[in-house]
């Protein structure tokens, strides 16, 4: 147990930190208001013309959430990482800029302009702060931050909406491609194994969400909501560890893991689960290949990220009608999940001692007593 | 390395990429056994830790650097699985019965 302490800081690189780490801020300016997103999603669904209840007037609420409100909240969370409450005041100042510049919604945008204009509040404060004649500190405050504030907005307005847009074209454009060309499934070469390295929040609320908004903003849903966020193939592969797990404490933790990944939402849980038997990211591949083959034939999508990644957040942000799709590409890949990863644990049975000691050494230290069976 | 005695703990904080998710659901399992022993349970984003959010940060492995570049001088306790790693039963068994933690 100690060694596995020990072997701890050497297992991972810098790069990987520093990634992780970039990713981190990206979705911790978006995981924080996942509630008003789920709200627009539920406004959204419900009264669209072609949702549940169809309303005009409450229907007004969807355009002014998705264009200002939301980029507005990431905006102003961005700032308040880097400067605290005068940092998010900021942001949110300068994120108005971005937002009244164009007609997407603008959520690179904000994580851009946010964190960049509290920066630069915080560069000024850090010099005129210790300059500040007393009693004049609450005047300099107020108007240097409204003042910069003018300055960010004009800039964004300007400068880092119009390249935002742009950038945001180009991406969505080549998801198009990607779509037209029945070629998006390969995304999960990517997806999958980058998830199992925790960076599963940066790939989807940094990079998936913000360009699936735009089109969902245009077309009522979007497929990039799902390609992350498919509970399937963790579901896949925890059965299978369920089932064919090298050994028992692994097998018996499973169903607990599979209730937490599938109806929590919690996807962290099963990634131990592949890195302990790193073949495994093959199932996962395969099964979310699936997954966004049969959502893109099926020509499904989700109308807001489901997060977290539960299949109840999911059934919340299935737009009507697109129900069958939806759970058919779910179940489809917690199928070829499984099978390909009982496959893969059956075939890994004979080699299983060297590369399993950790987990050995664990489930040992779990039970206290036998060594892991080594069952036929 | 830093290392604390059992006794000293007073809070215990598990960090995860968002801080919301996973961290959050261990700090809840991890608050029944140790509440008893008037150790403070909180969960944090890995990315806003520093020396003074607790006595002994605990994370997944594949967070560990960063945990331990934000937090250099806490305990850094690393753990593989997010069920039954024997890294939880050795902080609350260090907690309860006393022992030293290193990390």
């Amino acid at each position: 147990m100690s060694d596995m302490v020990a072997g701890a800081p050497a297992a991972e690189s810098g790069w990987r930190a520093n990634v992780q780490r970039f990713g981190g801020n990206l979705a911790a300016m978006v995981m924080p208001n996942i509630g008003a997103f789920i709200a627009w999603g539920l406004l959204t669904a419900l009264f669209i013309p072609t949702g549940w209840a169809p309303n005009e007037s409450l229907a007004e609420m969807v355009g002014p959430m998705i264009l200002t409100l939301l980029p507005v909240l990431i905006g102003y969370t961005g700032g308040r990482l880097v400067h605290g409450q005068r940092g998010a005041v900021i942001g949110a100042v300068a994120t108005m800029g971005i937002v009244v510049g164009s007609d997407i919604p603008q959520f690179l945008g904000a994580m851009a302009i946010g964190p960049l204009a509290a920066w630069v509040l915080r560069k000024f404060d850090d010099f005129v702060v210790p300059r500040t004649k007393g009693g004049f500190e609450m005047l300099v405050n107020n108007f240097s931050l409204g003042i910069l504030g003018v300055v960010m907005a004009i800039i964004g307005f300007l400068g880092i909406g119009p390249i935002v847009t742009s950038l945001t074209t180009v991406l969505g454009n080549g998801v198009e491609v990607l779509v037209d060309n029945r070629l998006l499934p390969l995304a999960s070469l990517l997806i999958e194994p980058a998830k199992v390295l925790f960076l599963n929040n940066a790939i989807n609320h940094g990079v998936l969400g913000p360009l699936g908004v735009v089109e969902a903003a245009e077309a009522g849903k979007s497929i990039l909501f799902m390609l992350e966020t498919n509970p399937g193939p963790g579901l896949g592969i925890l059965l299978a560890f369920w089932l064919a797990g090298p050994n028992k404490a692994i097998r018996l933790s499973a169903p607990g893991a599979i209730i937490i990944h599938f109806f929590g939402g919690i996807h962290e849980i099963y990634f131990p689960y592949v890195l302990m038997k790193p073949q495994m990211i093959l199932a996962a591949i395969a099964g979310g290949m699936t997954g966004i083959m049969t959502f893109m034939v099926t020509g499904v999508g989700l109308v807001a990220t489901p997060s977290p990644g539960s299949i109840f957040a999911y059934m919340a942000v299935t737009p009507r009608g697109n129900f069958f799709g939806v759970l058919l590409g779910i179940a489809l890949s917690a199928i070829v999940s499984f099978v390909v990863g009982a496959a893969l644990l059956r075939f890994s049975k004979s080699d299983e001692e060297p590369d399993l000691d950790e987990a050995a050494a664990q489930s040992a230290a779990n039970k206290g007593a036998k060594p892991a069976t080594p069952e036929a | 390395m830093p290392s604390i005695e059992g006794k000293d703990i007073k809070s215990v904080v598990v960090a995860c990429e968002a801080g919301m998710g996973s961290s959050v659901l261990l700090t809840t399992q991890l608050a029944k056994q140790l509440k008893p022993h008037g150790v403070a349970v909180t969960h944090s984003p890995v990315n806003r830790l520093n020396d003074d959010t607790a006595d002994v940060v605990l994370c997944h492995q594949g967070l560990v650097s960063r945990a331990r570049q934000a937090a250099p001088n806490s305990v850094v306790i690393p753990f593989q699985m997010f069920m039954g790693d024997p890294a939880f039963a050795k902080v609350t068994a260090a907690i309860t019965n006393g022992g030293t933690l290193d990390g």
